[in-house]
């Protein structure tokens, strides 16, 4: 069970990076650490979906990118109606999908005033 | 670099497969393009290499090591065979290797396949099957599919540019009218503007798919295979027909992960592709006659039209608005019918373009033909954006 999700600091430049990768972006350095990503974030975009892949029993789920103070974009599950642009928005970490014998745990965000 | 041309094109009618398995759908379109092209499958056919280009034959036909099953099932042994994967741009991805193989001096004759069974699955299936392409952890994994994404976008592209449900709803009944004339489209009905977006029951038969993106909006799921025979230039007369040249090939590829993105409205990879395929054909976007864009959902249609040079950024739907990308307007575009109307079987799609562009550059096209067409560009675009090839054909001056 993973109840945190991370930012992968490059130890050389700090650049931050989600998801993980193998060298940084900015400096080519091959070492990271593991940062906390929690908190508020904004959104950029979101939808409401309606044909969702197999392994969903819900009618609709909708999804976001959302950005975080520190400058990093992620993709995640919303429960929200009436969505905006522009809106703040709490992190989360729940389950996202329930696999066969085991659960997928990722983002979910919630408006703040909730 | 030795010079490659397509002397002969196949293509099945899109929709859905009754005749038999995955490879007698592909050999269809293989023997077709064959005939086409002149080439007899008996000995000495100077087939050297054969490439299909499939997504996801293993994982929902359950049968891998396609190329290899086909080249036998055609008689073509013993050429070289395999099987490339490139997600939705895995067709224009085998050409590509084709001309590289033909260009190398490795081979003279290639046979490109490109093909996907699709309808075998559910809708969920299908759904979840092209979302594997998606990065695991960070998209999957959520739930996330391509019609997300593409909703996604397309509400970042109406905030920023004011583009319209109606706009997506123009573009796609130009490509349902392109298709009509198109035989082997996989739908050869029109709806009506007015029915899917001004009546006030719009809503009803034109639904929310991934908000704000609607049914109309978004390709169908189809099954089908596109064949085409790559050739040296400097072999051409081996052949029935005249080889239509290959001019320009451009890939480049973007952030797995959609949200990494600087500008979320940008496809990089497209702009990066064109450009690279311009440079190497000495051409420009206002060179180029005929168009085949991966419209899988309507706003690409739009933003590739700008990406590769077309249009302004941001002008796109006001180009589709005043019916510039109509047939006999500025840049005819999807004159096949597009994904939307013609069909997207993945692995098909890209050498379904190239199939569309050497019918016009021929003089082929029947009912859908743009006048005197010399230039065609296609793009294939793979993934969300994150691999896209640019393909640019020319036919030679007599």
């Amino acid at each position: 069970m993973q109840l945190k999700m991370y930012a992968y600091k490059c130890t050389c430049c700090g650049e931050l990076h989600h998801p993980k990768h193998y060298a940084c972006r900015k400096c080519g350095a091959r070492s990271f650490e593991e940062i906390d990503l929690e908190g508020e974030a904004t959104v950029v975009t979101y939808t409401k979906v309606y044909n969702l892949p197999e392994g969903y029993m819900k009618p609709y789920l909708s999804f976001g990118i959302v950005k975080f103070d520190n400058g990093l974009t992620v993709s995640g599950q919303i429960e929200a109606e009436n969505l905006k642009t522009g809106m703040k928005v709490k992190t989360s970490v729940g389950v996202i999908k329930e696999g066969v014998g085991k659960d997928y745990y990722g983002f979910i965000f919630r408006p703040v005033d909730e | 670099m030795r010079e490659v041309g397509i002397a002969g094109v196949g293509h099945t009618k899109f929709g859905k497969w009754t005749e038999g398995t995955f490879v007698d759908m592909l050999s269809k379109a293989a023997v077709e393009a064959l005939d086409d092209a002149g080439i007899r499958t008996v000995k000495g056919h100077g087939v050297d290499q054969v490439f299909v280009a499939s997504m996801g034959s293993g994982m929902i036909n359950r049968q891998s090591g396609v190329a290899s099953a086909l080249v036998d099932t055609l008689n073509l042994r013993p050429a070289m065979a395999e099987t490339i994967e490139n997600g939705p741009a895995s067709g224009a991805s085998a050409v590509k290797l084709g001309y590289m193989a033909i260009a190398s001096g490795m081979c003279n004759c290639v046979l490109v396949v490109g093909g996907e069974m699709m309808r075998v699955v559910s809708g969920w299936e299908g759904t979840d099957f092209v979302a594997t392409m998606l990065h695991p952890e960070a998209e999957y994994n959520y739930g996330l599919t391509l019609p997300a994404f593409a909703g996604m976008f397309t509400r970042l592209y109406m905030e920023k540019y004011g583009v319209t449900e109606r706009d997506l709803s123009i573009v796609s009944v130009k490509n349902h009218e392109n298709a009509v004339h198109n035989p082997v489209a996989h739908i050869h009905v029109v709806p009506s503007l007015y029915a899917i977006a001004d009546d006030e029951d719009a809503h009803v038969i034109n639904p929310y798919v991934a908000e704000p993106l609607r049914m109309y909006h978004v390709c169908p799921v189809s099954d089908g295979a596109a064949a085409v025979v790559l050739c040296a230039m400097d072999q051409a007369d081996r052949f029935a027909k005249k080889p239509v040249k290959i001019a320009g090939i451009g890939q480049a590829t973007d952030t797995h992960s959609v949200a990494e993105r600087e500008v979320p409205t940008d496809l990089l990879a497209v702009r990066l592709a064109a450009q690279r395929a311009y440079d190497m054909a000495g051409l420009k976007p206002q060179d180029i006659d005929v168009a085949e864009l991966h419209d899988a959902f309507q706003i690409l249609e739009v933003a590739e039209s700008e990406e590769v040079g077309f249009f302004e950024k941001g002008q796109g739907h006001i180009a589709a608005r005043n019916g510039e990308t109509r047939i006999g307007g500025k840049i005819p575009i999807n004159t096949s019918g597009g994904l939307k109307a013609k069909g997207h079987p993945l692995g098909a799609t890209g050498v379904s373009q190239i199939v569309e562009l050497v019918r016009q550059l021929r003089g082929e096209a029947g009912g859908r033909q743009v006048q005197d067409a010399k230039t065609g560009l296609a793009v294939n675009f793979g993934g969300f954006g994150n691999n896209v090839v640019a393909t640019i054909l020319a036919r030679e001056e007599e």
